[in-house]
């Protein structure tokens, strides 16, 4: 694949097939078009195959999301070759990296988590184990299914994490496939940790009598987090998927790719996601309260706190979406001013679109998704029709080359000569006129900080999402 | 010079633009970070406003559970929902009793299942079973959740209360016959008829309550879809319904009912539930199944309601916690967080779980036990036949 530092999906050269927002209305219209045929096919209640039951596609869904990051950013679309990759049909391309990905789940989800995990390590990842123990065969396979899916959420912020913060280090040099191989064994592994950290209490505690010689019961979480569920860790780590996403998209790296030593970035730009999805989930947390009144620990909807915490995922989610489609398909408007004032604008806007994009789902989709009309259905999770269209939007992007909108063009010999990699630290002079902007800036976000979480009340008691007395 | 002094000023100008775009995303994050889970984030948090709305009192309330056996055989229930698609698909699209067409789990409709029997409603029940038990998925699986209510007024007068009509017809005629529902329904003895939610086990069971009483005053939570309220009409009803908005409504001195906006597994949407004044004594939550969740109930009285001592006193029905013997962590945060609530007395069945009784008896909440009759299987549950008295 050439060199193995610079990723094909960043290389590649797309065009506009027309001018004007044509190619946007296009991909718009057919990434909706593959989002609900699939989504009845694969997912719909009244549909087909009605995968949603709700763990069975949830976990399907979060790994195959997995499956195009490791297809593309880990292992650079290793086995295929380049020669392909730049001839093939978009729908030719867009089908047998879509089908390769699925075998890829299947084989992961049957072969490793439920034959082997499940048959010599760990007895919940098995459904047919959990049904010998006397479990009914639906909430066996919705029990593994949630474990295997909580796994896939860790993962969806490691991999990534590892080739966007940590830049592949130290195994960039290497050719494919042994550079992909590492980097999965390395965050699978790192992943199998923060799971038993993060998830295996919650699970431990999920049968019964409480399996204290083998998980931490009740979990270490539950005074800080006022709850026992694990779906405290998935606030965070969901927000860290986003941010993974935004960090590398709308935000361009900024600010972590300043740094010049290559070990202080990478470990400030992995360390610094953590850091900011933290706030984030505390912020979203916070927000609910805020809007909703103080969780109640006990209740099992709206107001509980384990919801609240899922919902702090779910929410950022919605953020994801905007932010993918700027970058994917608005050329990550705008570019004209600096990287800083940049990122501020693409922020605010993603986060408007997110918003508006949180009421029309909550407003619209029973409508369309066979799903009800409510917050906190105790069975439904937003994340999965959103990350259903995430899904497709990276098949769209990752695989179609943007078809029907865009098409991918060959390389001239000046674009093959690639540039090195280089640190962006000239953009900003520490001058004291950069500081001054930068404590103006700071006290003024605290400020505007404070004026949202005093409007914010006022605005929940007037304007309603949906009429809810629970 | 003059150009150079420009070109300087706008770098200058630049790097404060840079750095305030800078700030506002570091100071916006720390903020965040910092403030957002702190306790003084408290200090943001709007007060609990108590609405201490007055409803009367009550001298008792006394509970007869008719039927909580809801269906016989989890494994049975879980695998057909399984293989229908989960718990989100449409209830009357499983094919079970008595909507089923003949045509296998997964492909019914309302419209489909009641033509085949919807002329025999409601008195020619056993005949209409006979057909649909052909034509069902697991018809011998339908059981079905009713109870009756008596609540003694402060003059001593006593009014009943029919809570649900089950599920299957067969079965909940048996039950009737056993408590003597049949007849009070047939008397007027009964005066009102509530309807918790329109799943299977509380609602399907519709045309065995107006067989016997087809005018009796029903009351539905707002939220029916289209066929369950066809379904009413369908099942010869001829007297008032009331569609409780969503809120509090009171029935009588010492009663209200609480409509509930809640989408619901199997494509339900609303619960009503019951509070009950008693006097000397607090307040009595009463629900069919409680989708809601427990300390909702208990959470929305305390905010609304003005009861007794401001004693949570008792709490009775299927509390829908682990329903079909299911678990999930958050159930943990119930069971613990009931004793904050301080009821006295617990009398729970159908949808709470017998593992979740059996974790409440070993945290050393109250539960009155049953005597595990009449196909109820554990002694945690209120069972069939048994019950529950609150009084002074």
């Amino acid at each position: 694949m050439g060199n193995e530092q610079h990723l094909f999906v960043e290389r590649r050269k797309l065009v506009k097939r027309w001018k004007g927002p044509i190619p946007v209305i296009a991909n718009t219209l057919f990434i909706m078009l593959l989002f609900y045929v699939t989504w009845w096919i694969f997912q719909d209640p009244r549909g087909w195959m009605r995968l949603y039951t709700p763990f069975k596609g949830y976990m399907v869904c979060r790994w195959l999301l997995i499956m195009f990051i490791w297809v593309v950013y880990i292992f650079n679309y290793w086995p295929f070759r380049k020669s392909w990759l730049n001839s093939a049909h978009p729908l030719v391309k867009g089908s047998v990296l879509t089908l390769f990905s699925v075998g890829l789940m299947l084989l992961l989800i049957k072969g490793f988590f439920v034959n082997i995990l499940g048959n010599y390590g760990i007895a919940y990842f098995n459904p047919e184990r959990l049904m010998e123990l006397g479990i009914t065969e639906f909430y066996a396979e919705e029990y593994s299914f949630e474990a295997i899916m909580m796994f896939a959420a860790i993962a969806s912020w490691l991999s990534p994490a590892w080739v966007v913060a940590c830049e592949s280090t130290p195994w960039q040099q290497l050719k494919q496939p042994a550079r992909g191989t590492t980097i999965v064994l390395v965050t699978f592994f790192l992943s199998m940790v923060i799971y038993f950290i993060t998830m295996h209490s919650h699970m431990g505690i999920l049968y019964y009598p409480w399996q204290e010689f083998t998980a931490i019961t009740p979990p270490y979480w539950e005074k800080f987090a006022n709850t026992v569920s694990g779906n405290f860790h998935i606030a965070w780590i969901m927000s860290a998927t986003v941010v993974v996403w935004i960090y590398e998209t709308i935000w361009e790296k900024y600010p972590f790719d300043l740094i010049r030593k290559d070990w202080l970035r990478r470990l400030s730009s992995f360390l610094g996601i953590f850091v900011i999805a933290v706030a984030i989930a505390f912020f979203l947390y916070f927000a609910q309260e805020l809007g909703w009144g103080q969780a109640v620990r006990g209740t099992r909807r709206l107001m509980a706190p384990d919801w609240r915490w899922l919902h702090v995922g779910e929410m950022a989610i919605f953020w994801l979406v905007p932010s993918l489609f700027l970058y994917f398909y608005l050329d990550n408007w705008p570019r004209k001013y600096s990287r800083p004032v940049n990122v501020v604008i693409r922020t605010v806007v993603t986060i408007t679109a997110a918003a508006l994009l949180y009421i029309a789902y909550y407003k619209t989709s029973h409508l369309f998704l066979g799903t009800q009309e409510g917050y906190s259905h105790p069975q439904q999770f937003p994340m999965i029709p959103m990350i259903w269209l995430i899904n497709m939007m990276l098949i769209n992007y990752w695989f179609m080359d943007g078809w029907p909108g865009w098409k991918l063009v060959p390389e001239t010999e000046a674009e093959k000569v690639i540039a090195p990699v280089t640190v962006k630290e000239k953009e900003i002079s520490w001058n004291p006129r950069f500081v001054g902007g930068l404590v103006a800036g700071a006290a003024l976000a605290v400020i505007l900080y404070f004026a949202f979480i005093k409007f914010l009340p006022w605005w929940c008691d007037i304007f309603t999402i949906i009429k809810s007395n629970v | 010079m003059t150009k150079s002094n420009n070109k300087s000023r706008d770098f200058t100008r630049r790097d404060f633009i840079k750095g305030t775009a800078s700030g506002l995303g570091l100071g916006a994050l720390a903020t965040m970070g910092i403030f957002s889970y702190s306790e003084k984030r408290k200090n943001f948090l709007p007060a609990i406003d108590r609405k201490q709305h007055d409803f009367g009192v009550c001298k008792s309330v006394k509970i007869t559970n008719i039927s909580e056996t809801s269906w016989f055989d989890n494994a049975v229930l879980m695998g057909d929902i399984r293989n229908a698609g989960g718990l989100l698909v449409n209830q009357y699209e499983y094919n079970w009793p008595p909507f089923g067409n003949g045509k296998g789990l997964a492909k019914g409709s309302y419209a489909d299942g009641i033509r085949s029997f919807k002329h025999l409603l409601p008195n020619k029940l056993e005949e209409a079973w006979e057909i649909v038990y052909e034509k069902s998925v697991s018809p011998d699986n339908a059981g079905g959740f009713a109870c009756l209510i008596e609540m003694e007024d402060m003059e001593g007068q006593v009014h009943k209360y029919l809570l649900d009509s089950g599920w299957s017809f067969k079965w909940m005629e048996d039950c009737f016959r056993r408590e003597g529902i049949d007849n009070m329904l047939a008397n007027h003895e009964i005066e009102k008829f509530f309807i918790s939610h329109s799943h299977f086990d509380h609602f399907w069971g519709l045309p065995v309550t107006y067989k016997y009483d087809p005018t009796i005053a029903t009351y539905i939570p707002a939220g029916f879809y289209p066929e369950d309220k066809q379904y009413i009409a369908d099942c010869g009803f001829r007297g008032e319904l009331t569609e409780v908005p969503s809120g509090l409504q009171e029935i009588a001195p010492g009663f209200a009912v609480y409509s509930f906006g809640v989408p619901i597994i199997c494509r339900v949407f609303g619960e009503l539930s019951m509070y009950f004044n008693v006097k000397d004594l607090g307040l009595v939550c009463v629900s069919g199944c409680c989708h809601e969740g427990i300390i909702q109930l208990a959470d929305t009285a305390y905010r609304e309601l003005r009861y007794e001592k401001d004693q949570m006193h008792g709490i009775y029905g299927g509390l829908h916690i682990s329903p079909f013997e299911d678990w999930d962590p958050k159930y943990d945060d119930l069971v613990i967080a009931m004793e904050d609530w301080g009821f006295e007395k617990i009398g729970c069945n159908h949808c709470t779980g017998i593992l979740t009784a059996k974790k409440f008896i070993s945290r050393g909440y109250n539960v009155i036990k049953g005597s595990a009759r009449f196909g109820s299987k554990d002694e945690a549950y209120l069972g069939n036949g048994d019950i529950i008295e609150f009084k002074a």
